[in-house]
């Protein structure tokens, strides 16, 4: 402690050794200071915020220069969300003392972050529009802004309470409770909260107070010499059939709600799960009918392909099973080889083959019956072509046309260059009166010998033919 | 039972950081100590 006269230190006296200034009122002030720093202190240790601002304020007022007491003023502004209140405390202070202080910390934190810095003023300028809206009577607004500036600074006390405020207003007092409770985490206490819950409580326990006053009517008192008797008024004892009747109902009733309410929730699940295995089978049954299906189609195409196989396995087959045409090429060649003179044999064989090729229609042979068939063909074939060219010409002459037809046909066929085969083949059918066949052949003659004595006859019967069908 | 109209004339603006300086230098320093100090000086100058 200091003299106000001269600034020198002061010792236990109640007068400045220095200047002899009278220091005791002065001294009296600065403890007066103390006292309430003190207790402003104790009371920010309970969270009594508002109780240490109110005698953080009276140091204050008795010693401007209580740097600690302004300190600890700044903080509690800072905890109850008034931070620039906070800093302008802090600012006076380094002022006072700028060096060794703590408030020098405290700006520090907060000037150094931007961003802190940023949020307080945005803070603070959302609730005053808050206000703003309030007085405007667009409480809703004002509601939305509160929510916005305590998600920023949830320990912005008049924020919480002006929210609460307007709970109250809309009737909502669980809501209005909660943002009090809110305020009394951080201040315990503040008049305006306390004197808000007070009436919150009131408007949500209405009964219970209601019940209180009732309590007290339902006992009778009377003095019985030195002693008060209290005798509670309609007041029976539980009976045990009462009991056991109550508990039989509570049962029932459990048992109505298992039923009603529990029992058709699982057989719907249940039923739930076996329509989902129903519905898996069914589509497992499904997937197996169609590939079924699909077999069976597979099955009766490679039957039908069989059969086909079979039926054209059975025409190339002969009765002890090998292939005929084979079978035939076989035994002309095994004629041939016997004797090579007897070439009526070899020509039968051929003619089978012929035959039955005729018969089955065009298919591919193997290289080697083509080879041997060929081989015999040019072997036998001039001797064949003579053989039937004799029979069928003999046949001719002597008028038996049916005879000479198939003979002249086949030396025709073993010898396209026999013209005389031809001609006479035509002649036989003419005589024999098929105009058609032997039209048809005269025909062939013009075409394939011209310029011969042949060609002028079957042009002069080919007139004859068409004079007589005019 | 508490009067909204009532109540919210108790709120007040909050003042935001640009206004921290002339909050500052407005504030009202006087305390108990400068008062005395000024009584006696008064006190003197009667006296003389």
């Amino acid at each position: 402690m200091i003299c106000y006269q001269c600034g020198c230190t002061l010792s236990e006296h109640d007068f400045c050794t220095n200047c002899g200034a009278d220091v005791a009122l002065y001294k009296r002030i600065i403890y007066i200071s103390n006292r309430f720093y003190n207790d402003g202190l104790e009371r920010a240790s309970v969270r009594d915020l508002t109780g240490a601002i109110i005698s953080l304020r009276q140091s204050l007022k008795f010693d401007k220069n209580n740097v600690e007491a302004r300190n600890l003023l700044g903080l509690v502004y800072f905890e109850t969300g008034e931070v620039v209140a906070a800093l302008s405390e802090w600012v006076i202070s380094k002022n006072l003392r700028p060096k060794k202080n703590i408030a020098d910390d405290y700006i520090n934190m907060i000037q150094t972050n931007q961003n802190r810095l940023d949020t307080i003023n945005q803070t603070i300028k959302k609730y005053n529009q808050a206000l703003t809206y309030c007085n405007q009577d667009s409480l809703d607004l004002a509601m939305i802004q509160l929510k916005k500036v305590l998600s920023l600074n949830p320990k912005f006390i008049r924020a919480h309470q002006l929210l609460a405020l307007l709970y109250i207003n809309n009737e909502e007092w669980e809501r209005a409770k909660r943002e009090l409770g809110k305020c009394l985490e951080i201040d315990t206490n503040n008049t305006a909260t306390l004197r808000y819950l007070k009436e919150v409580d009131e408007m949500l326990l209405p009964e219970e107070n209601s019940k209180k006053s009732r309590k007290s009517e339902e006992v009778i008192k009377y003095q019985s010499g030195n002693e008060t008797i209290i005798q509670p008024v309609n007041v029976k004892e539980g009976r045990g059939v009462t009991s056991l009747l109550n508990l039989a109902i509570g049962l029932a009733i459990g048992i109505a709600i298992a039923f009603f309410l529990i029992l058709p929730a699982r057989i719907q699940t249940a039923r739930a799960g076996i329509d989902e295995e129903l519905k898996k089978v069914s589509e497992q049954s499904d997937a197996k009918t169609a590939t079924i299906d699909e077999l069976q189609q597979q099955l009766s195409e490679l039957q039908t392909q069989n059969d086909t196989l079979q039926q054209d396995l059975s025409a190339y087959m002969g009765k002890d099973g090998t292939l005929q045409s084979v079978e035939s090429l076989m035994k002309a060649a095994g004629a041939y080889l016997t004797d090579p003179e007897d070439v009526t044999t070899v020509a039968d064989y051929l003619d089978a083959i012929e035959g039955e090729e005729a018969e089955e229609g065009e298919h591919e042979n193997s290289e080697a019956f083509d080879n041997l068939y060929n081989t015999l063909y040019a072997l036998v074939g001039p001797q064949i072509a003579e053989s039937y060219d004799e029979n069928g010409h003999n046949a001719f002459w002597a008028g038996n046309y049916e005879d000479a037809i198939p003979n002249l046909a086949k030396a025709y066929q073993y010898d396209p260059t026999n013209g005389q085969a031809l001609f006479d083949l035509a002649n036989s059918y003419y005589r024999l009166g098929d105009e058609a066949k032997a039209k048809e052949l005269y025909e062939e003659v013009i075409r394939l010998f011209p310029n011969t004595e042949k060609a002028d006859k079957s042009r002069n019967t080919l007139a004859q033919i068409e004079a007589g069908q005019e | 039972m508490i009067n909204f109209e009532e109540e919210l004339k108790k709120f007040h603006p909050s003042l935001e950081v640009e206004d921290a300086e002339e909050a500052i230098y407005n504030q009202d320093l006087t305390d108990m100590a400068d008062l005395m100090v000024k009584i006696v000086k008064e006190s003197k100058k009667t006296g003389e």
